[in-house]
């Protein structure tokens, strides 16, 4: 059937490329948008979180008093110890309107939890009070604004200092401050701040000194990096609908695969009924017949695989840069194949069974 | 089930064939006895309906009979298992059919191959070279590499029976091998499936209502409605090899 049966072929191979296509391509953009929530977690180059009690995500903290971060530095364990402080403001654009803005506040002169990658210019212009980033994706939208514009956010004078690149948050536009400038915009009462990222020193027992941390501050909350992470991430796939969205689309992407798949080779075998008889017939026996048609089905996803992950590296590649959420975790493409090779085992099944009717003695008239 | 080889014997003792139609059973091959042996071709005659076909199916090991035994060689070969009886038509059995039934994307090399390889396995390098010869044999070596689709009837008829003889079957089953061919060719093939029997000692049976056919036979087995009606055998005559 793969070679003669051409239009089956293709049509198999269309329901395998589906597959891989559209779901590497669902899964490219959750996995995207799972950065996107985490993003400031995961950039933090920090070991440790501390945050007000209760926690759900990393975006809804309460405000925590700077005795903590004192408390922090009294560990030995801690190599340093930082605040942020998140707020939100209004960015002036050049033609007068508004645009919603995240402001995420550093202190100088370690500026951690900052930016990370940059497009122009470096973190350094934020060691300057009046200057904040603003990212390559967000040029439109906040109006093309250049290394010194002068703008306002929050009715607070500000200028843009760098451009960072990349660096996007799942509830909107990112930009980065000093942490004095963004009291200033948020008007946050003094000495409270949104988290403190803690250093341990090199050799710290992590697990250890978290307890510790725990303990000294029952009235907070204490994460690792990762655990405050996978928390932030499991809220929003949970709590906003993204979870189901993207698993019913990637189930529908996988129905309308194996339904492809069944139709055509359902039809490829009707239409090669006889020689499956001849093959019983001249001493195959049911597991042979099955054989043929897993090879087939086997091949097929072979091809599918292949042809599914040089458009879907295609598509990644376009996106890569814009304002489209795609990321790939590098076990996902082995367990995508794995899967749409599963899938295609299961669309056969039921040419199988059509196969598997195919009687000996239906070859003598 | 392992039946020894060169037992070229085929016996079928009270070998009768219901089939349900709803819930009527309609007898279409009753209670037959027969010895078919090896050396000679024997010919199963007969109108349509006869039940010519069903014995050919229960001899072939790809119906069971209702009731009856069919020994092969010593053993009971007639209430195997689907594998089984698989293992003995692979290993002792070659089939021409009414249609070549040569695989279309397949050569017609590997159509030949087939009847060795429809179990998985890889055709040895000996195989291939006797499919070769085969082939040659039957003035078909040009068209080894070809798909079938570009053969006549005659040629693919002729390929089926290459496919049937690979594996040096003890029995040779054909189902109206001429009935599609023109006279030219179908006296070619009933040449080759003579000489078969008769040079190589396996048993060929060969189903027909063809009558040009019958000239050939060294023994004719009449039915009608599914009983032997008559049973003759001629004395094999030196040089009715290729022509009767």
């Amino acid at each position: 059937m793969v070679v003669h049966d051409r239009s089956s072929t293709a049509g198999a191979l269309l329901g395998v490329v589906a597959i891989v296509f559209l779901v590497g391509q669902q899964l490219s953009v959750l996995f995207g948008l799972l950065n996107y929530m985490s993003v400031l977690v995961d950039h933090s180059n920090a070991d440790t979180w501390i945050t007000s009690a209760d926690l759900r995500n990393a975006d809804a903290g309460n405000l925590i008093s700077t005795r903590y971060l004192d408390r922090a530095m009294g560990f030995p364990q801690v190599e340093w110890a930082a605040p942020i402080l998140v707020g939100n403001g209004l960015f002036r654009t050049p033609d007068g309107s508004f645009e919603a803005v995240r402001v995420v506040g550093c202190r100088r002169p370690r500026l951690a939890g900052g930016p990370w990658d940059f497009a122009e210019a470096d973190e350094t212009a934020l060691l300057d009070f009046e200057s904040v980033t603003v990212d390559r994706l967000d040029f439109e939208k906040l109006g093309r604004p250049m290394i010194g514009t002068v703008t306002e956010i929050g009715g607070r004078r500000v200028r843009v200092g760098a451009i960072t690149d990349g660096a996007r948050g799942f509830q909107g536009t990112l930009v980065f401050a000093p942490l004095d400038k963004v009291k200033q915009i948020a008007a946050t009462p003094p000495g409270r701040y949104s988290a403190i990222l803690l250093r341990f020193r090199p050799g710290t027992d992590h697990d250890d000194a978290v307890a510790r941390l725990r303990a000294a501050m029952p009235e907070c909350s204490v994460f690792t990096t990762a655990e405050l992470s996978r928390l932030t991430r499991l809220y929003y796939f949970t709590n906003t609908g993204i979870g189901g969205s993207f698993g019913f689309s990637t189930a529908i992407a996988v129905m309308i695969g194996i339904v492809i798949i069944s139709l055509t080779m359902y039809v490829s075998v009707l239409g090669r009924y006889r020689d499956f008889a001849v093959l019983r017939a001249l001493g195959g026996r049911r597991r042979d017949v099955a054989a043929v048609v897993f090879s087939q089905a086997l091949m097929i996803a072979g091809a599918g695989v292949f042809i599914g992950f040089v458009l879907l590296a295609a598509l990644l590649d376009a996106t890569r840069g814009s304002a489209i959420p795609s990321y790939m975790p590098p076990y996902v493409p082995p367990l995508l194949a794995g899967s749409a090779v599963v899938v295609s085992l299961l669309g056969s099944l039921v040419a199988l069974r059509q196969a598997l009717k195919a009687e000996p003695a239906s070859v003598f008239h | 089930m392992h039946v020894e080889r060169g037992m070229h014997r085929l016996v079928l003792e009270q070998i009768a064939r219901d089939f349900t139609d709803g819930r009527q059973v309609r007898r279409v091959l009753f209670p037959t006895d027969l010895e078919i042996a090896a050396g000679e071709l024997t010919v199963l005659a007969g109108p349509s309906g006869s039940g010519k076909t069903t014995l050919l199916s229960i001899i072939g090991l790809v119906l069971r009979p209702s009731e009856g035994r069919l020994i092969l060689g010593d053993r009971d070969v007639s209430r195997l298992d689907e594998g089984a009886a698989a293992d003995i038509r692979l290993r002792e059995y070659g089939f021409v059919f009414q249609q070549p039934m040569l695989i279309e994307g397949l050569s017609v090399l590997e159509n030949v191959l087939l009847s060795v390889a429809v179990q998985g396995r890889r055709p040895s390098k000996a195989m291939r070279t006797r499919a070769m010869d085969l082939l040659a044999s039957l003035g078909l070596a040009a068209t080894a590499n070809q798909q079938p689709r570009t053969l006549s009837g005659g040629m693919k008829q002729r390929a089926s029976i290459a496919r049937a003889l690979l594996k040096s079957p003890s029995i040779l089953l054909c189902d109206e091998p001429t009935s599609a061919l023109d006279a030219d060719s179908g006296q070619v093939v009933m040449g080759i499936l003579k000489r078969i029997a008769i040079e190589e000692q396996r048993v060929v049976m060969v189903v027909s209502h063809d009558s040009r056919v019958f000239p050939y036979a060294d023994r004719l087995i009449k039915l009608e409605n599914g009983r032997v009606v008559s049973d003759t055998r001629e004395r094999y005559v030196e040089g009715r090899l290729s022509a009767p």
